[in-house]
């Protein structure tokens, strides 16, 4: 049997208040398993837990109980890292840095050199799309160039396991639909990919399964079809279809036992009219110039 | 970027780069983050204190030249090798005070540390960059300092030749080897290490006091009190001796003072070689030993103390 990706048991954390007798209990008795190639969303409110969780995955903060393995490892463990790349959420890279040299600062960190180093750096900015932005320095970067540049520094070392903590917080649409497209892009390599987000309906685009955190307790857990399936009822998709077929259709529901609960209009999604119209507008501000 | 787009763009992931395997400790890792923690200060341009340095100089040189060429030398010594000492511990504090502070607060050093890379070595790179940036500086002001100092001994014998062209032979070596000596001194260079030594040290003890800090300012604070209390503890020590006995708990306590607040006067030579006394080897090696002690001390606490940290 392989080991999974990422095994939580009975993980409790509790933040104690200083100068205060209380405390706060940031996630309580929580057990997960990840496997090895699934995209998996931990989701939840702000402060629900789902940053803390991944801390400690990845041996930043300690529990107060229970444990965490990395493929089979413990997460406390330096080494266990080693198949590990982490985005933290909303990351300020040494502004300083271009994005070349933030690439091969991280390489090195993970043993990388020489040629080695280079065609890696390389790649990743091919990769991500900042081929042309890598000799510029981070502090004139965007929301969504971070970000970019925060996935590549993640995948330096080709890890097995990629955690996301909001990857695609505070980033434009256009922006985030790239982010979303490298993720489903890791999928298909098969590396794991275990991500936080508060953003539903991305989730529901990219995750194989979902846990729903709330005030640190999972609630919820399990294959996204199988939870967000509604069990009597289906619907069609039908194209071209003229007045007097859905007429039909309607008379031959009625006739039977079943009810119609509701017909509407197909409707494209807010993003996807937002991408085509901006696509529209760069390509005629092109043309203007 | 369509999917369409994207199959175009991508290459899969070539497995001639891959990374090498985790080694448990690693002086390239550590070397990785003293080169960036270097960029990152001379980026933030705390060399401008060097150039401040260098204007002190020129202008008390300038301002010099009223005087005797021993006054001249011994002031000029004094001034260099005192502001030397002074820069380059505002810069150990300055420099230091921000490190860790500024990555946790930035989470730079949750990207860092979710690498496979150990605390003790991420603190090992911090301190290292900091002694690297502080060796440079050090170098380049004692560097500038000489040159002055070398360029005010070539003004006098010239003026002083030229004064004496009718004098006897003998009596013109002498008054250059007077001129020679007062401006040279070989303690000159080994005062100028320990400085390094205590620039060290208090870089190493600034490092420590930040992992605990909750600011910046807080960590500034803490080490301005820790600069003039070490200035001042010897006095205070002997003091204290002088008034009560020396028993062990005595001995105990004044040890404990003194891992704290460790005497920073000890490292102060720069009398010494503007008086032109001979640095005795075994003062200046107990000094070093000293200075190197504490910055060990200093940099395991801070390791030890950001191992247990929650970030």
């Amino acid at each position: 049997m392989t080991n999974p990706a990422v095994a939580v048991h009975g993980l409790t954390k509790i933040f104690s208040v200083p100068f205060h007798r209380q405390s706060i209990v940031a996630v309580k008795d929580l057990n997960l398993r990840i496997e090895p190639g699934e995209v998996y969303g931990l989701l939840g409110p702000n402060g629900s837990g789902k940053s803390t969780t991944l801390k400690i995955i990845l041996g930043l903060v300690s529990p107060t109980r229970g444990r965490t393995e990395i493929f089979g490892r413990d997460s406390r463990l330096v080494q266990s890292r080693d198949a590990v790349g982490f985005l933290p959420e909303n990351p300020y890279f040494q502004k300083f840095l271009t994005g070349k040299e933030t690439l091969r600062f991280f390489g090195r960190l993970c043993g990388l050199r020489g040629a080695k180093l280079k065609n890696r750096v390389n790649e990743l900015l091919d990769l991500v799309e900042l081929s042309k932005a890598r000799n510029r320095r981070l502090g004139t970067y965007s929301k969504g160039m971070l970000q970019r540049i925060g996935l590549a520094q993640a995948l330096i070392h080709d890890p097995k396991l990629v955690v996301l903590d909001e990857p695609t917080a505070g980033v434009d649409p256009a922006g985030s639909r790239d982010i979303r497209d490298l993720i489903l892009d890791l999928k298909r390599r098969g590396i794991t990919v275990l991500l936080s987000s508060h953003l539903l309906a991305q989730a529901q685009e990219i995750c194989d399964r979902v846990g729903i955190l709330a005030d640190g307790v999972l609630v919820r857990e399990g294959h996204l079809q199988e939870l967000i399936a509604i069990e009597n009822q289906t619907e069609f998709v039908i194209a071209d279809a003229s007045d007097e077929l859905v007429r039909e259709i309607e008379s031959f529901v009625n006739r039977s036992r079943a009810k119609l609960i509701e017909r509407r209009k197909s409707t494209t999604t807010l993003e996807r009219l937002f991408l085509e119209a901006t696509a529209k507008n760069d390509e005629g501000v092109t043309k203007q110039k | 970027m369509t999917d369409a787009e994207h199959a175009s763009t991508l290459q899969p992931f070539n497995a001639s780069t891959s990374a090498k395997r985790y080694r448990p400790f690693s002086f390239s890792r550590i070397y990785a983050i003293t080169i960036n923690t270097v960029t990152e200060l001379t980026r933030l341009k705390v060399f401008y204190v060097l150039l401040i340095f260098a204007l002190l100089l020129i202008g008390s040189s300038i301002f010099m030249a009223q005087f005797s060429f021993q006054q001249e030398f011994q002031i000029l010594k004094d001034v260099s090798l005192g502001a030397i000492s002074l820069f380059t511990s505002l810069l150990a504090i300055v420099a230091t005070a921000r490190l860790l502070p500024q990555d946790i607060e930035d989470r730079t050093v949750y990207t860092i540390l979710a690498k496979p890379v150990p605390r003790l070595e991420y603190v090992l790179g911090k301190i290292s960059g900091v002694l690297l940036l502080l060796a440079i500086s050090t170098v380049v002001m004692g560097a500038a300092f000489l040159l002055v100092l070398y360029t005010r001994e070539q003004a006098v014998m010239h003026a002083t030749l030229r004064q004496m062209s009718g004098a006897p032979p003998d009596q013109v070596a002498d008054a250059m080897r007077t001129i020679r000596s007062s401006a040279f001194n070989i303690d000159i260079f080994p005062g100028i290490v320990i400085i390094y030594l205590k620039a060290c040290l208090l870089a190493a003890l600034t490092l420590f006091v930040s992992t605990f800090a909750t600011s910046n300012i807080f960590t500034i604070v803490v080490m301005a009190f820790i600069y003039f209390i070490g200035h001042l503890q010897a006095t205070a020590r002997d003091y204290w001796l002088q008034e009560h006995s020396s028993g062990l708990v005595t001995r105990v306590f004044l040890a404990v003072v003194a891992l704290f607040f460790p005497d920073l006067q000890a490292f102060n030579l720069v009398d010494d070689i503007v008086a032109g006394t001979a640095i005795s080897l075994a003062v200046f090696a107990k000094t070093a030993v000293l200075g190197v002690f504490y910055t060990v001390i200093y940099t395991l606490l801070a390791a030890f103390v950001f191992y247990g940290k929650e970030l």
